[in-house]
């Protein structure tokens, strides 16, 4: 994002969208301003005894659905305007889940490349000692978000609960499964996009046992997505790729990629690309097959105005953030490619955090069907109310999930008297 | 072929009853005298260069021994010293040279060959000399004399030396009488001319009745049977003086014996001033001793050989944190000495080749694999194929690893890193079936000698011409049988400097270690899509990747030696992870969850499905790996006065204990980061910036950049072909050559890795494909799927560090890194005008000519020591002096 302020494209995003249900300039002035900000300063030992001061943030952007929700990021290159823009992002995105939850984002300026366990572990616990005022699980609960996981999750909860004077599950999510972490997060994302998909091919009349697939990009996301596509749809993995090229089976496999197999070679050689019994292609030659699905699961802009036209998928499926420049999107709505885009698309992740929440509240624990037949309803409406929307505004499947999303919370607001 | 039966082209001795006795001097004769006195060879030899000036024969003495000079200054006569001290081969090279300058019919009188004994310690130097300057001298046609003295050499030096010469004459003393005694003379027969003959100033006198005969070779110093004849070399002398005194207890430092101490040293270990110094004070006479009867044939056992024992010695004999007689595995290596290479080189004909090639400075790598052939098919002496045999029954079924050890290899300012070869030795099968093995693996390392990458190295180096003996350093394979493999547990290689600091935290004098499970291989190459464990000695827990990137850039392959299949091979790291049984396995690996790291607190139960990744993070934090390796390198450091690199393998016993194979110690070359004093200009304008670095290696300006061959990673990543991928890399040397003349420098920029062994990751490209290059730019586009990653620590790595190659990563798709797209995209290609028959790889390779891209301007790499910040531009400032 370096150059442009990405903050900045958050609000023409709002101002777009506000364009196309009228919305009044004083509730588009209120969409575009965060509700609250917290600025802190932390002070870490270091390892050699000496004392580091870290800058943070935590950002709760629009609160008018329920508590914030949304990840905290350890990067050097953090900014406020970063992390107000991805609150607000969080704010459309739960919204659009219909989650009772609002949205926020925390960040801290550090590189945890520099820093041990023990200082990244005091780091973590001085941000929510610095927060603690401000979060918690019925005002605001982060997530892991870039370079944090779960194991920091885990230091956060414990320091919460340490200041709380008892057990405090329910103030972060993203914990691991042994510190009320819910089941079924693992691929929570890639079946929410499956989920998605399913709906798409049902409107299309895209029967999914015969349909073929292409993925673009086999991290974890990637490789659970084709998976799923497998097990519950019996689709057939044509290609797939990641950062040092792709494969694709031959036009007489009848069974295709064994997203198993792949996921194992790539494990053991780190990369799919010379996977045994397959052809070799480009990444970009992947985004250009004729399959009936295309789910980009790596790298932003890589579908743009130069490629677009190419395209061959029927739907896009945007399991990664930002796959599609807005060049390619009008490109690709003028062919009728069915694109899901990336913020219904890749929602189920925050959908399984609400309800590792609902479930720290209830101090119980689901089981894995429970959790994926809920994060199942939650998708499914979600797609439709996107749909509709899309058809109701004729606008494409990307602007209607805006709209849907940015409905939803001036609602809330109204409802509550802000407006 | 050549035949003397000619007798028409005689040349005259000077000395006519000589000319009777041996029917005439023939072109292509080498005379050698044998004498007792010294004083005996001036008679001759002066009579021989009188008579040749007065028949107008060019005359040659070739002075390069210590004693008095055999001729004085004449007129006609060319009187050449030459300096033994460097070596038998910078010696024998300037012979040959001489040799060739002067032509057909010249004649030779050279010093005593026995004074380079004195110079060289053995006799088998001595012989490899006479054995490859003889029949050159033969084949041209010219004469040479030569002296030995009696009693002073080997049964087997004079035996090749009798074998290979066309006259031998003995001249001995009986009773203040001079005898003279023809031994050998070739393809020329007379009933006398094998007798004894009293030299008196008319005629020389044949003894030939059977009682003066017997009176006289009786009582001769001379002893009849060359059997009883006992080398006085000082490889031998040294040794069993020594030895004597070792066995008697005589072991006092008194001056006799530090004199014969240092002697032995020089012997095995070298003349470089340091390795005397550290060699005198690190290494007692039990360890000489021992090291001189593990030496396989005679000389030196080699660079490597010598900074391994010497990091020993060093480490078991100063105090410090750690004792590391608990510490450091034994060794058990064998030496092959210097001089068998010469030795093989002599008797299977490649000397010669060998010479033309050091001199050349370069071959293809096709040419190469036909000298390989060469050397696979060429034999040893008897005598050195019974002591590999005893080497080989000595270490049983054990694998074995056969390095190359050079006396310039791991010297002090050239580490040589990687370019000649070390072969794995499975060691399984017959004796006679391993010891063809261990054939092969020798005569690979000694073809490795002259291949182009080691060619090009030795050339910029300066060292064609200087005294390469290959000795070969044999070491069992460290490391423990698991199931059909065998493999050590930890291997490595560790620098007392940090080049890799990725944040100012980590302290660049504390050193590094660049780690990996299994055999080291995998830590000295540039392997693609595999990444060993970094670990910064003043914060080993810190590493440049975190959260999900941990997992994927990690170690998944390992190198093992197939006991089964009696091979080396690189396999899948979950082969062995699986059933969680490999000792110490708990240290090594980390769970790996969702693509987040977690690291055991116990091992988990053999049934569970995990996914483990090779961390060491419990290595780390749990045992003194790295600060034993931290103390080591310091250690060493200290004793060498300089930086230094090692090579190791470890493995960690059930109480935690690290024991270290110690199998390698050099002097590292550390890149003038501090001393280079130049920044980057603040203001630069936008067009004139071709791109920018912010992880530059090694700093400094590199100017006067003509030339800049480019190749764009995106067009890289798209040739549908192996072969041609494979073929972009020797296109590259070729324009590497091409413009190695040139006036101006050259950079090369390309996709990913250059040197890659993963063609998909990078141009593939030897030392020798790169070496005229200043600057060296790897681009990562990760679109097109190449990632830089400087491989710290690899043999690569060192090449570029000694060779003063500027080293660039750039990003263009970060916007900081100002890629000038359009410069590049809208050059001129003139590819097509250095190599003409390259149309095919026209639309892959695009050589810029930089004055002609930018209006006469060169371009110019600035790079800062302070913050590794690098800017590459179009310098106007040339031009602007030029108008001005």
């Amino acid at each position: 994002m370096s150059g442009i302020n990405p903050f900045e494209v958050a609000k023409q995003q709002i101002d777009a969208c506000a364009k196309i249900i009228n919305l009044p300039p004083n509730v588009t002035t209120m969409l575009k301003t965060p509700m609250r900000e917290l600025h802190v300063s932390l002070p870490v030992k270091m390892d050699d005894g000496s004392v580091k001061v870290f800058q943070g943030f935590r950002v709760q952007y629009n609160d008018a659905r329920g508590p914030a929700k949304g990840g905290i990021r350890f990067h050097p290159d953090e900014t406020i305007d970063t992390v107000r823009a991805l609150s607000s992002w969080m704010t459309w995105k739960t919204a659009l889940l219909d989650l009772p939850l609002g949205g926020g984002k925390g960040g801290v300026i550090c590189n945890p490349k520099e820093l041990s366990n023990s200082e990244l572990e005091r780091l973590s616990r001085a941000y929510i000692r610095a927060i603690y005022q401000f979060v918690g699980p019925e005002r605001d609960v982060p997530a892991p978000d870039v370079y944090t996981t779960p194991q920091i999750m885990a230091w956060m909860m414990d320091e919460y609960s340490a200041i709380a004077g008892k057990t405090q599950f329910g103030v972060i999510t993203g914990k691991p499964l042994a510190l009320g972490g819910s089941p079924g997060r693992g691929d929570a994302t890639a079946r929410g996009g499956m989920i998605t998909i399913r709906e798409a091919a049902n409107t299309f009349g895209i029967d999914l046992s015969k349909a073929t697939v292409a993925i673009q990009g086999y991290g974890n996301a990637g490789y659970h997505a084709a998976r799923l596509c497998k097990e519950l749809f019996g689709s057939k993995i044509i290609a797939v790729c990641d950062s040092k090229g792709g494969v694709c089976c031959t036009c007489d496999d009848v069974s295709g990629i064994d997203p198993g197999t792949a996921y194992e070679y790539k494990n053991t050689t780190s990369s799919v690309c010379n996977l045994p019994g397959m052809l070799q292609i480009s990444g970009d030659e992947l985004l250009e097959l004729d399959v009936d699905i295309l789910i980009p699961a790596a790298v932003e802009n890589c579908i743009t105005d130069k490629n677009a036209g190419k395209i061959k998928a029927k739907i896009i499926a945007e399991l990664s953030n930002g796959p599609t420049t807005p060049e390619a999107d009008d490109i690709l709505y003028k062919n009728g490619v069915h694109i899901i885009p990336d913020f219904l698309c890749n929602a189920g992740g925050v959908t399984v955090s609400y309800f590792e929440m609902v479930q720290n509240f209830y101090m119980h624990t689901w089981t894995e069907d429970e959790v994926r037949e809920k994060l199942d309803n939650k998708m499914t409406s979600a797609y439709h109310s996107v749909l509709e929307t899309s058809k109701e505004y004729k606008i494409n499947m990307r602007q209607a999930a805006y709209v849907r999303a940015v409905e939803r919370v001036v609602e809330a607001m109204k409802l509550r008297g802000w407006i | 072929m050549k035949t003397q039966e000619v007798l028409t082209d005689i040349y005259r001795s000077g000395l006519p009853q000589l000319d009777y006795l041996l029917q005439g001097l023939l072109p292509g004769d080498n005379v050698v005298l044998q004498v007792d006195h010294l004083g005996d060879y001036p008679y001759f030899a002066g009579a021989f260069i009188e008579q040749s000036i007065k028949d107008g024969h060019k005359c040659v003495y070739l002075s390069f021994a210590a004693h008095s000079p055999i001729l004085k200054p004449v007129k006609g006569l060319e009187i050449i010293r030459i300096d033994p001290s460097p070596g038998f081969d910078y010696f024998s090279a300037e012979v040959h040279r001489i040799i060739k300058e002067h032509g057909r019919k010249c004649c030779y009188v050279f010093d005593s060959l026995s004074d380079l004994v004195d110079e060289w310690a053995t006799d088998e130097l001595l012989a490899n000399f006479f054995q490859v300057t003889c029949p050159y001298l033969f084949q041209i046609d010219a004469i040479a004399y030569f002296a030995l003295r009696r009693g002073q050499h080997g049964n087997s030096a004079i035996s090749r030396i009798r074998e290979t010469t066309q006259i031998l004459i003995d001249i001995f003393c009986v009773e203040k009488n001079t005898y003279i005694q023809p031994l050998k003379v070739s393809g020329r027969y007379s009933g006398q001319m094998f007798l004894p003959h009293l030299i008196t100033a008319d005629i020389w006198v044949p003894v030939t009745r059977s009682g003066d005969a017997a009176r006289l070779l009786s009582s001769a110093v001379k002893q009849p049977l060359s059997i009883r004849n006992e080398s006085i070399a000082p490889w031998d002398s040294v040794y069993r003086k020594l030895l004597e005194h070792y066995e008697t207890g005589n072991i006092s430092e008194g001056d006799q014996i530090s004199d014969l101490k240092e002697a032995l040293s020089r012997m095995l270990i070298g003349n470089h001033k340091k390795l005397v110094e550290l060699s005198n004070r690190y290494l007692t006479l039990a360890n000489l001793l021992q090291i001189r009867q593990r030496v396989i044939g005679s000389g030196r056992i080699g660079g490597k050989s010598a900074g391994m024992l010497l990091a020993r010695g060093v480490l078991n004999s100063t105090k410090g944190n750690f004792d590391y007689s608990n510490i450091l595995e034994e060794h058990d290596s064998f030496y092959i000495g210097s001089d068998v290479f010469f030795t093989f080189l002599v008797n299977n004909d490649l000397f010669l080749d060998r010479l033309e090639l050091n001199k050349k400075g370069s071959l293809s790598w096709d040419e190469f694999n036909k000298l390989e052939q060469r050397f696979l098919e060429g034999s040893f002496k008897d005598e050195i194929l019974e002591q590999l045999r005893d080497m080989i029954d000595y270490y049983g079924q054990a694998p074995i690893i056969v390095r190359s050890s050079s006396l310039l290899e791991d010297g002090f300012t050239d580490a040589f890193a990687g370019k000649y070869r070390s072969e794995f030795c499975a060691n399984q099968g017959s004796p006679e079936s391993r010891l063809n093995e261990l054939l092969k693996a020798i005569k690979l390392v000694y073809a490795s000698a002259l291949n182009p990458d080691a060619l090009a190295y030795r050339k910029k180096r300066g060292f064609s011409e200087g005294d390469e003996q290959m000795a070969i350093l044999v070491q069992r394979v460290s490391g423990i049988p698991y199931r059909q493999y065998f493999l050590p547990a930890l291997a490595g290689v560790a620098f007392s400097r940090n080049l890799f600091a990725w944040t100012g935290r980590i302290d660049s004098q504390k050193g590094m270690l660049r780690l990996v499970f299994g055999m080291g291989t995998r830590a000295v190459n540039r392997v693609s899509g595999d990444y060993p464990r970094m670990i910064a000695v003043s914060h080993p827990t810190l590493r440049p990747e975190t959260a999900t990137e941990i997992s994927k850039y990690s170690q998944r392959m390992v190198d093992v030696i197939d006991i089964s299949d009696n091979d080396f091979k690189t396999i899948t790291f979950d082969k062995i992870s699986t059933d969680f049984d490999f000792p110490s396995i708990d240290l090594f690996v980390s769970d790996v969850s969702d693509g987040f790291v977690k690291d055991w607190l116990v091992k988990p139960a053999r049934d569970m499905k995990n996914i483990l990744v090779l961390t060491f993070n419990n290595l780390i934090n749990q045992t003194d790996m790295v600060e034993i390796m931290g103390d080591i390198l310091n250690r060493l450091e200290k004793a060498w006065e300089q930086p230094v690199d090692i090579e190791f393998t470890a493995y960690v016993d059930s109480d935690k204990n690290v024991k270290i194979n110690l199998l390698q110690c050099r002097s590292l070359h550390v890149p003038s980061l501090g001393g280079v004093c130049v920044s980057i200009p603040k203001i630069m304008p936008k067009e004139q910036v071709l791109f920018r670095s912010d992880r530059a290696i090694n700093a400094g300006m590199v100017d006067n950049i003509g030339y800049i061959v480019y190749i764009d990673p995106k067009i890289y990543a798209e040739i549908p072909d192996i072969e041609t991928k494979k073929t972009i890399g020797r296109v590259i040397g070729k324009l590497n050559k091409i413009l190695a003349g040139r006036e101006n420098k050259v950079m090369l920029i390309g996709p990913g890795r250059w040197g890659s062994t993963n063609i998909e990751l990078g141009v593939n490209v030897g030392y020798a494909d790169i070496d005229n290059t200043s600057v060296l730019v790897e681009v990562a586009r990760e679109k097109a799927g190449q990632r830089p990653e400087v491989s710290y620590g690899t043999h690569f790595f060192q090449d570029l560090i000694e060779s003063n190659i500027l080293y660039l990563p750039v990003y263009p798709d970060d916007e900081k890194s100002d890629f000038n797209s359009d410069f590049f995209r809208s050059s001129e290609n003139v590819l097509l005008k250095l190599l003409p028959d390259m149309a095919k790889f026209e639309k892959y390779i695009k050589a810029i000519d930089v004055p002609l891209s930018a209006n006469g301007a060169l371009a110019k790499v600035i790079a800062d020591p302070q913050n590794r910040n690098a800017i590459c531009v179009i310098d106007r400032s040339g031009l602007s002096n030029i108008n001005k």
